[in-house]
């Protein structure tokens, strides 16, 4: 019913904006509204385990249809208060971890460019991690119908209230731009039924250095992210009501899981000349437990016949650690598609992913017991727009 | 008679110039700039690195008509690839694309009465308010 009501209100929102990025709502253009929207459909062959696009979202796409795992709808609004100053304010409207469609506040800041080589942003900013990773939800601005979620789907944070500064410095015919960040957040992440963690983080700072090149752009980045997290559900219960042991259930399952402090490191490099579009990403997050580690990437191969772009991308994730046990993830992905741009603002995707499971950890939802992974094909639909 | 002739000419031309006609960027003849590099024009519009020669913040504007044409001869992408290079830097709050103006005659006005503003047109709209910093042939 959530989902009908979401389709119903985007329609009818796309039918009543123009198609074009960015619309002037005043006369002298200082008021604009935007908006970018999915309409998706999944469907899993898995009855073992539900199908989810990240690990913030409570429920799953089980076997059969879904429209709950990619449907979304945002809005922005933009207020240019001279040459130099705007304020952004962006919600946004998707499955996420309080289990329904509740809209939430992505960003709202204000941008101040006092040179053109120079940009300070100071409010609520988009955790920009790395490469794509603020326009994960953006499903017009990329070719799948969503981001690897071998690789994405792991993400912690969507936002950060804090600050960030950008220097430009242009080498030659290339750019060079720095962009460093720090600020605060919070998030909930499904770890297993019965068990969530609240993050509270109260340090996340960190850096991106890019270089572009005629059709390339480079990307290293590094991230800190310091955090409380306070485990919450049946399984937290149980451990504390443990008799005579007493116990704290953040001390139990933060020796477990560690996600205290997250050290994350990422190479990317975008391609994008002509028809052929190519694009990869590697990152390392380092946690305090065991010498945890998650490693994932990918890499994504387009080429654009317009208005057709056919692409096929290859995506992995590994945790590692010196003490294994089943929260680990290993699970590699095939995905084969397509985006047909039907209309100005309007784009159609279908693709199928063959994802092998070795070890599903906290990447799929109420998996039975016993379920220690195999081979799942997920077939998707979407329809993205903007306005 | 003659002048019916002509007129079919005119018109003749007038359908099949639009196709090969160059594109003018041009700026206010106060802004104090002579000319810029292509590679200037893709940072700009792109909005990559929005500095003008003479150091100020330079302001893109598209003229939506000649939208398809632009994009094509100065970055060979069709409007689709640029709407969506956009949706991702205007909805991860990076950038803010090129404001967009209808007519050049509003893309003239424009551009005449604010120095920081550089826009385009069919290199036969031109006219002497206004100065072209560099031509694109298609």
């Amino acid at each position: 019913m959530r989902v009908l009501r979401l389709l119903l209100t985007s329609l009818l929102l796309w039918a009543l904006a123009s198609p074009a990025v960015a619309r002037a709502l005043t006369d002298n253009g200082s008021l604009t509204l935007s908006g970018f929207g999915t309409l998706g459909m999944v469907h899993s062959n898995q009855d073992s385990a539900e199908f989810i696009r990240d690990i913030g979202q409570a429920k799953g796409a089980g076997e059969g249809w879904s429209a709950r795992t990619d449907s979304l709808l945002g809005a922005q609004l933009g207020v240019r208060l001279n040459d130099e100053l705007d304020v952004v304010v962006q919600g946004i409207s998707r499955y996420h971890d309080s289990g329904n469609f509740r809209p939430e506040l992505s960003w709202a800041f204000l941008r101040y460019r006092p040179d053109p080589a120079v940009r300070l942003r100071v409010g609520r900013l988009g955790w920009d991690v790395y490469q794509l990773a603020d326009s994960r939800y953006v499903g017009y601005a990329y070719p799948w119908v969503r981001p690897p979620v071998d690789h994405f789907g792991t993400l912690q944070l969507t936002h950060i209230d804090g600050a960030d500064i950008t220097f430009k410095q242009p080498v030659g015919r290339d750019l060079l731009q720095l962009k460093l960040y720090a600020g605060r957040s919070d998030s909930e992440i499904y770890l297993i039924d019965g068990l969530t963690a609240d993050f509270d983080v109260d340090q996340v700072y960190g850096g991106n250095l890019d270089y572009e090149t005629g059709p390339w752009r480079f990307r290293m980045s590094y991230t800190q992210v310091h955090s409380d997290v306070d485990f919450q559900g049946a399984v937290a219960d149980q451990i504390e009501q443990i008799p005579f042991a007493n116990l704290d259930a953040n001390h139990v399952l933060g020796d477990v899981f560690g996600f205290d402090r997250i050290t994350l490191f990422s190479l990317g490099a975008l391609y994008d000349r002509g028809p052929l579009q190519v694009q990869t990403v590697v990152n390392r997050s380092q946690t305090t437990r065991h010498d945890g580690q998650i490693d994932s990437g990918f890499i994504s191969l387009g080429y654009r016949v317009a208005p057709v772009t056919p692409y096929v991308v290859l995506s992995r994730v590994q945790t590692t650690s010196t003490n294994p046990d089943n929260s680990d993830i290993d699970q590699q992905t095939w995905s084969l598609g397509a985006r047909y741009d039907l209309a100005t603002g309007m784009a159609l995707k279908a693709q199928f992913d063959r994802i092998h499971t070795r070890s599903p950890g906290f990447l799929w939802r109420d998996a039975d017991s016993g379920w220690d992974g195999g081979w799942s094909s997920v077939f998707s639909l979407g329809l993205d727009f903007i306005f | 008679m003659n002048r019916v002739r002509a007129f079919i000419l005119c018109s003749l031309l007038l359908v099949t110039i639009p196709a090969t006609a160059d594109i003018a960027i041009v700026v206010s003849k106060e802004s104090g700039i002579s000319q810029i590099s292509r590679d200037d024009a893709v940072n700009i519009f792109m909005g990559r690195y929005r500095k003008l020669t003479n150091g100020h913040l330079a302001l893109p504007v598209d003229l939506t008509p000649l939208k398809t044409r632009f994009y094509r001869v100065l970055v060979n992408r069709d409007v689709a690839t640029i709407n969506s290079y956009w949706a991702r830097l205007v909805f991860s709050g990076e950038a803010s694309p090129p404001q967009q103006i209808a007519t050049p005659l509003e893309m003239r006005d424009l551009v005449m009465h604010n120095a920081n503003t550089l826009g385009y047109m069919d290199s036969d709209e031109v006219n002497d308010d206004i100065h072209v910093v560099l031509t694109l042939h298609e």
